[in-house]
């Protein structure tokens, strides 16, 4: 198909014409939302999705924006929960410390990782199926380590990451925030960060460059795990512990968020900053919705139905172009 | 590069070859395909170890030949492929692999100082390093990558290989204009293209290679020296390869008119019906886009074709194939089989209506059309069971050639028929594209073997970044006067 220049514009704004469309509605039917008060609430709710989201986005800029042959990482909210799963565990069924408990989690986040760059980086796997299937194991082995059953978290620092605060804002997105300077630095304005999104950009290219595309890929998916580590803090913080199903609608919006950020980013490409902000977004949607009154069931057809505007307009507006 | 011997299994693919480039000079590297100037260039680059001869560089003999010494030693190598991240600016893709740190992370503001100073100082060209690749032309992509090859300041020989392939006609000059800037900068160039027009306007000497030798090497280049260029390039006459021609009837069978599309512009030809036409042009020509044109593969922008005096629009293959079109792919392992389907089954494949009742193939009928094709075909081995995956390149072509002439058809399009096909499987496959027109059907032969098209041909069109540059009857061209057509080494002689 020969899509005209100025089609291919409209296209690229679909999903931000969408979005602010909803946001008009929600400013509309629920005043009360954009109160500071209110804003407050839904920073702190979006924190774990902000945490993912820079995760994924890594994965993707490393690994290309191709949905189904580019990089992706589906499996990041299945290391965060089965990190959270651990901690809780260890923590309030054991009575380990809090340090050692956060050890177990890291390593168990690790294997994630290392597993899914096997599959992607030494078996060739397409990264959407193999962190499909690693993402539904790990799954699995949460719930047999959680019995499927709900488990507190009392830890004064989980408390802390949820109630406390710094210089006036809320330690969770304080935290959030930091995290998400820190991936803004690596990966926009390091030489290795400039070096990985080549690895995406073109792989080719990067090679004949003398960029080593196999080694960022698989750093790119260790990365993405510990990004889960770091993400199971504010999941179990968000939730006073460990909860059974969290991982769907944290994979949605996760999805959703990175995806969306590429729309607001002048190149059109997958970045951290555009992650952070569209997972903010798409939390204040799905609190709007909530606050509404709209049925849980809907809000996530409207969100799978926002993903599928996203990817299709993302993938509509890259062909023909170069 | 002295005495430089090369040699594959059962092939010498360089014989004694000698090229010599001087300081701040272009030195063009010319042949025909299979010639040797890819091994030359890939021997010097260190992909291949030579056999016998020397590598000198400053007088001073390279004894490792390996790439990170190649490009320690200052040599590097402009490939055909730009090799850019399409959302990555001008600096970025300069500095890729080897960007510049500061104490706050990168140093945008020095990649894009240096980018942009070089590309004007030293490229001759005006372009800001904040520019996104994917809205920059293609000769603009090109000095991009020139850049990214030279910004270290170390290089002091570059290798050119076809680095106009992509780029209009316009464009060309500012990619001469680099070169120049180059060349006043003392570097040394090696400048490998087809397009003699380029040759002889851009080089400062040129060597011929022709069968793995170094054939001639021409101090002065000049306009004037072209046929000089070609003799020595070509060097052999057509063998008795080809079967006789008959003459083709006077009706008009397929005709374009003003035909525009993605890579060529206003082409206007026709195509008699048992004729066979040969289409010549370059990479970059328009050649392989106006065929897949006129299978419908790929839309047309603007003109028109007329087939058996209809209007004939297609917009998918399925519709040319309805129309009596057949297309015998350039890329047939992956385009023209279904490599693990028997042979029976590709055979059949266009013509499923014919050996099938409704929904059901009658299998005995498949088999038996398949069995006489294969006999016809003299296909090896005789067996309609076959996986053609195991075949050699020849018999492949054969089993494709066998589809359609089982469907039969009005008119057949057949690009680079013989390609990776041993020179046995060749003349028999000459024989069955003669056969083609012989009962009747118009023949649109598209090859980058000159010697192929004049052979099989009854008239030849030639094609020249986009646009139609000749047609002729073949009876008034030899192979240095379509070598000279398809480079543009002799423009103007024949127009």
């Amino acid at each position: 198909m020969n899509a005209s220049p100025y089609f291919r514009k409209l296209v690229e704004w679909v999903p931000v014409a969408v979005f602010a469309g909803m946001f008009i509605f929600l400013g509309i039917e629920a005043p009360n939302l954009f109160t500071p008060f209110t804003i407050d609430l839904m920073l702190k709710q979006a924190v774990p999705t902000v945490v993912v989201s820079l995760g994924l986005a890594v994965v993707i800029m490393t690994g290309g924006d191709d949905v189904v042959s580019g990089g992706i990482d589906l499996s990041i909210p299945a290391a965060a929960i089965i990190a959270a799963a651990i901690i809780a565990d260890q923590v309030t069924n054991h009575g380990t410390l809090l340090p050692i408990a956060l050890v177990f989690a890291l390593l168990a986040a690790i294997m994630v990782g290392v597993l899914n760059a096997f599959l992607v980086v030494v078996i060739r796997m397409t990264p959407l199926l193999a962190t499909l299937a690693t993402s539904v194991a790990v799954v699995g082995i949460t719930k047999v380590i959680t019995q499927s059953k709900r488990i507190n978290v009392t830890d004064p620092f989980i408390v802390f990451l949820r109630d406390g605060t710094v210089i006036g804002l809320s330690a969770g997105v304080v935290a959030a925030g930091l995290l998400t300077l820190i991936y803004w630095f690596l990966m926009h304005r390091t030489r290795w960060g400039m070096q990985a999104q080549a690895t995406g950009g073109g792989r080719e290219a990067a090679e004949v460059s003398g960029i080593s595309t196999k080694a960022y890929q698989t750093i790119s998916f260790f990365l993405a795990a510990c990004t889960g580590f770091l993400a199971s803090m504010f999941v179990l913080a968000r939730g006073s512990g460990s909860s059974p199903g969290t991982e769907d609608n944290l994979l949605l919006e996760m999805v959703l968020a990175t995806f969306l950020g590429a729309a607001f980013s002048p190149r059109r490409k997958v970045t951290i900053w555009g992650a952070a902000l569209g997972a903010v977004l798409v939390t204040m949607l799905s609190v709007g919705f909530k606050s509404i009154g709209v049925n849980v069931f809907w809000t996530g057809c409207i969100k799978g139905s926002l993903i599928l505007i996203v990817v299709a307009s993302a993938a509509a507006t890259a062909r023909g172009r170069y | 590069m002295a005495g430089i011997t090369v040699v594959f299994p059962g092939v010498k693919a360089l014989d004694l070859a000698a090229l010599t480039v001087r300081p701040g000079e272009v030195h063009g590297l010319v042949g025909e395909n299979g010639a040797g100037k890819s091994t030359m260039i890939k021997v010097l680059a260190g992909v291949y170890a030579p056999d016998e001869g020397t590598v000198s560089l400053d007088g001073e003999r390279q004894v490792t030949l390996l790439p990170n010494a190649i490009h320690a030693a200052g040599v590097r190598f402009i490939h055909q492929e730009l090799h850019l991240v399409p959302h990555f600016t001008v600096a970025e893709s300069v500095f890729m692999g080897q960007e510049i740190s500061g104490r706050f992370g990168l140093d945008t503001n020095t990649m894009n100082e240096r980018s942009e100073v070089f590309l004007r100082e030293t490229l001759n060209a005006h372009i800001s390093p904040r520019t996104l690749i994917r809205d920059l032309g293609t000769a603009e992509r090109k000095l991009v990558q020139i850049t990214r090859a030279l910004i270290d300041g170390q290089a002091k020989l570059v290798v050119f290989d076809e680095p106009t392939a992509p780029l209009a006609i316009g464009e060309v000059d500012r990619l001469f204009a680099a070169i120049e800037g180059l060349k006043a900068n003392g570097i040394a160039m090696i400048y490998v293209s087809h397009y003699l027009g380029e040759i002889t306007h851009i080089c400062d000497r040129v060597t011929v290679l022709r069968n793995g030798k170094t054939v001639k090497v021409f101090d002065e280049v000049s306009d004037q020296i072209t046929d000089k260029i070609i003799s020595a390039m070509v060097g052999r006459e057509i063998t008795e390869l080809f079967p006789e021609k008959e003459k083709a009837s006077n009706k008009k069978l397929f005709e374009v008119i003003e035909l525009s599309g993605r890579g060529f512009s206003q082409v206007n030809f026709e195509v008699a019906a048992g004729e066979v036409l040969g289409i010549a042009g370059l990479v970059g020509s328009g050649r392989e886009q106006l065929i897949d044109t006129i299978y419908g593969l790929l839309p047309k922008s603007s003109g028109a074709m007329i087939l058996k005096e209809e209007a004939y629009n297609p917009t998918r293959p399925s519709k040319a194939v309805k129309a009596g079109v057949a297309l015998v792919p350039r890329d047939r392992r992956n385009d023209g089989l279904v490599l693990d389907q028997p042979v029976v089954d590709n055979i059949n494949l266009a013509s499923l209506d014919e050996v099938s009742v409704a929904l059901m193939e009658k299998r005995a009928v498949s088999k038996e059309r398949a069995e006489v094709m294969v006999k016809q075909l003299d296909l090896r081995p005789r067996n309609v069971m076959t996986i053609p995956r195991l075949l050699s390149g020849g018999n492949q072509q054969k089993v494709v050639l066998g589809r359609w002439l089982a469907k039969g058809g009005d008119l057949f399009i057949l690009d680079e028929p013989t390609v990776g096909v041993d020179v046995g499987a060749k003349v028999e496959i000459y024989n069955l594209i003669r056969e083609l027109a012989r009962g009747g059907s118009a023949v649109i032969v598209s090859s980058g073997d000159p010697l192929e098209l004049l052979g099989l041909s009854d008239r030849i069109m030639v094609l020249r970044r986009g646009y139609l540059a000749a047609s002729s009857d073949v009876k008034d061209l030899n192979v240095d006067s379509l070598v000279g057509l398809t480079t543009g080494g002799n423009e103007g002689l024949l127009e």
